[in-house]
Formats: C-alpha cells, structure tokens, sequence
C-alpha cells in the first residue's frame, strides 16, 4: 500500500511547502489540515491516511496535542508522526519524543532532511 | 482637695500645647514646601498619566499592524508559491516536449541507419541523406537545453524553500503582538485607576485581536545552518539511547 501523508499547519505557505516537498521526493498522495483538530476529524474521515506530518504551534489543537490524541487511540497509536516545527530546544524536543512522535525536524527543513526522517520512520516501521 | 490638681494639670496641658506650638512652628515650613511641591508634581503626574493613557490608547493600533503585516506576507507568499507552481508546471511540459522530441529523434535515427544500409554509399541519395542527417543531428544541444531547465526547476524549488521565512517571521511577529497585548492589559489596568472617564472609555473601545491560545514560538529563527537540526539529532539520540538502556535495565531488574 502507498503511503497517504496528512499534512497538519496551520500556515498555507507551510503546508504548501511541505506539499511541494513531498511531490519532489514522490509522494503525491495527500490531504492536509490547518489545526490538530481539523486533522483528527480528517483521520476519521479517511481511514487510508498512514503518515502524519504535523507542525507544533497551532490554534485550537497543537500538534502536541494531536500526538498525544492519536498515540491515546489504540487504533491509531502506531501511525507514523514526524513534527516539523520552529521549536529547536532540548526541552521541547524532549517533550515530543515523550509523546511519541516518530521524528522530528526544525524548520526551516531542507528536502534532504524531510526525505532522511521520512525514510527514518519507514525503515523502523 | 481637688484645685491644685486641677491647676497642675491645667499648667500640664498649657506646656504640651506650647510644645505643640513649637513642633508647629518647626513643621509648617515643611508642610509649606511639600504643598508647594504637591502643586509642581500634580500637573506633572497628570501628564504623566495623559501620557500613559494615550499611549495605551495607542498600542492596539500597533497590534493590529503588525497583524496586518503577517497577513500581507502570508498573502504575498501564497501569489509568490503560485507563480512558482505555474513555472514549475511550465517547464515540466517543456520537458515533457522535450522528452516526445527526444524519442522521434531517436526513431529518425533508426530509420537513417536503416536507410543508410539500403543506398549505395557512392550514390547521390546516400550524400543527400547524409546531409539531412547531419543537419538533424542535435549535437547534446536538447540534453543541454533539458538540464538547464533543470537547473531552474531546482531554482524555483530553491525559492519555495526560502519563503519558510513566512511561517517563521509570522511567529515572531506573533510573538511581539502578543508582548504588546500584555503591556496594553497592565497599562489599561493602570490607567483603569485614573479617574479619568475619558481616557478610560477611549481605552475601552479599542481593542487588540489576539487569539486568547498563544500558538507561536517566540524563539522562531531563520537559521539555514543546520545546526538546529543537528542539535535536535543529538537529543533524539540521546533519548532513544536513554530508552533503550532503561529497556535493557528492566530486563535485568
């Protein structure tokens, strides 16, 4: 099966960034959403999706908070996550990792380090 | 016998009060000056307090600005993101053109050489042939042409990478308008104090849009270097390191 990604930002540029970088490395298959609410509503609604990217600071939800919703449902907590977001302190990434996100990028993120965590989270799948 | 008591305490109170009239003779100078102070500092702290007030008053236009500029770039960045997409749609058909090109080139190739074994060498068609052929001949000049559009495709990709500067600038500038949010709530509680009512009602109306949940991260930086993600590396390491030995452990405890 191929790989369906869920982009998560709550900025279009971001999200239009990311989009592009996936077709770059391939990837055409998407659906993307602005909040980690908006995204959980679209994993209901589309069960094939098998990878999230998501940023951190969002309204409504954060990308913490999406993690930490997705790792609390038994159907989905081995989904893969990467967060790709501004925060770059230890503390935060820390923080990320204890709510089990897959792997982790700064922004900004060059194409060959959003292929590397990718194939990172694929490989340990 | 009561009077002399009397008299006594009379003599007492008469002394206090004199003393009092001395303590009053020392302090009303005093009194003198810190009223006359009182009359130089009172405009000064009203117009300090006008002053406040106005810039508080002042602080939600700023806010407002500065959202303005996040959404003016974010909107700049989208037309930017959509030329760029139409470029890079463009140059895929050019090489898609190019690709078609390439394939008949390659098939008239075939056919030359099959003609080629066909005509005499010494003949005038074979000479004829030979030109056309050579006059067909790209030289490497569309394989150039393709990799420089290459080139241009990794540009405009290039491009789409840098305009990350958004997201991040649109952060730090979320950061400030929330610094701002703050400073205007501490200042208008301030100014709340005042009995000032039109100050305060110019305060009232104007208001700073800020959603309440902050969502932005105030040490957002454009560092291309690497370095942040090297250093995110290095913490991911050490805690899938940390993991791993705390697994180890328990299969030993």
């Amino acid at each position: 099966m191929g790989l369906k990604f869920l982009v998560v930002d709550d900025s279009v540029t971001m999200r239009r960034i990311v989009v592009n970088s996936l077709k770059n490395l391939g990837y055409n298959d998407y659906v993307e959403a602005n909040d980690g609410s908006d995204a959980l509503a679209k994993l209901n609604a589309d069960s094939s999706v098998n990878f999230v990217i998501t940023d951190w600071n969002m309204p409504v939800m954060s990308g913490l908070e999406l993690t930490q919703a997705i790792r609390t449902d038994s159907s989905r907590n081995t989904l893969p996550i990467l967060m790709v977001t501004t925060r770059g302190v230890k503390e935060d990434i820390v923080q990320a990792l204890q709510a089990r996100v897959n792997n982790y990028v700064v922004k900004p993120f060059t194409p060959q380090i959003l292929k590397e965590k990718i194939d990172q989270i694929l490989a340990n799948l | 016998m009561q009077p002399p008591t009397n008299m006594s305490q009379i003599f007492d109170k008469l002394n206090d009060l004199k003393e009092i009239f001395k303590f009053g003779e020392k302090i009303v100078p005093i009194i003198q000056s810190i009223i006359s102070f009182m009359k130089e500092v009172v405009p000064l702290l009203e117009s300090i307090n006008t002053s406040i007030a106005d810039s508080t008053s002042q602080i939600p236009k700023a806010a407002n600005q500065i959202n303005n500029v996040t959404s003016a770039t974010e909107l700049a960045t989208t037309e930017i993101l959509d030329l760029v997409d139409d470029i890079s749609n463009e140059l895929i058909s050019i090489d898609n053109y190019f690709k078609n090109h390439l394939e008949k080139y390659s098939k008239k190739k075939d056919l030359y050489a099959k003609l080629f074994e066909r005509i005499s060498p010494e003949s005038e068609e074979y000479k004829l042939l030979k030109e056309m052929n050579e006059l067909e001949d790209n030289d490497g000049s569309i394989e150039d042409i393709k990799s420089r559009l290459q080139k241009v495709n990794d540009d405009t990709y290039k491009i789409t990478l840098s305009l990350q500067v958004q997201d991040i600038t649109a952060q730090q500038l979320a950061a400030v308008t929330h610094l701002i949010q703050q400073v205007h709530g501490r200042l208008a509680s301030l100014v709340d104090d005042i009995e000032h009512a039109e100050i305060k009602d110019t305060i009232v109306d104007q208001h700073i849009v800020v959603d309440e949940k902050v969502h932005f991260d105030a040490n957002a930086r454009y560092d291309t270097s690497g370095d942040r993600q090297k250093a995110a590396d290095t913490v991911i390491d050490d805690q899938k390191r940390k993991a791993s030995q705390e697994e180890i452990d328990k299969l030993f405890s």
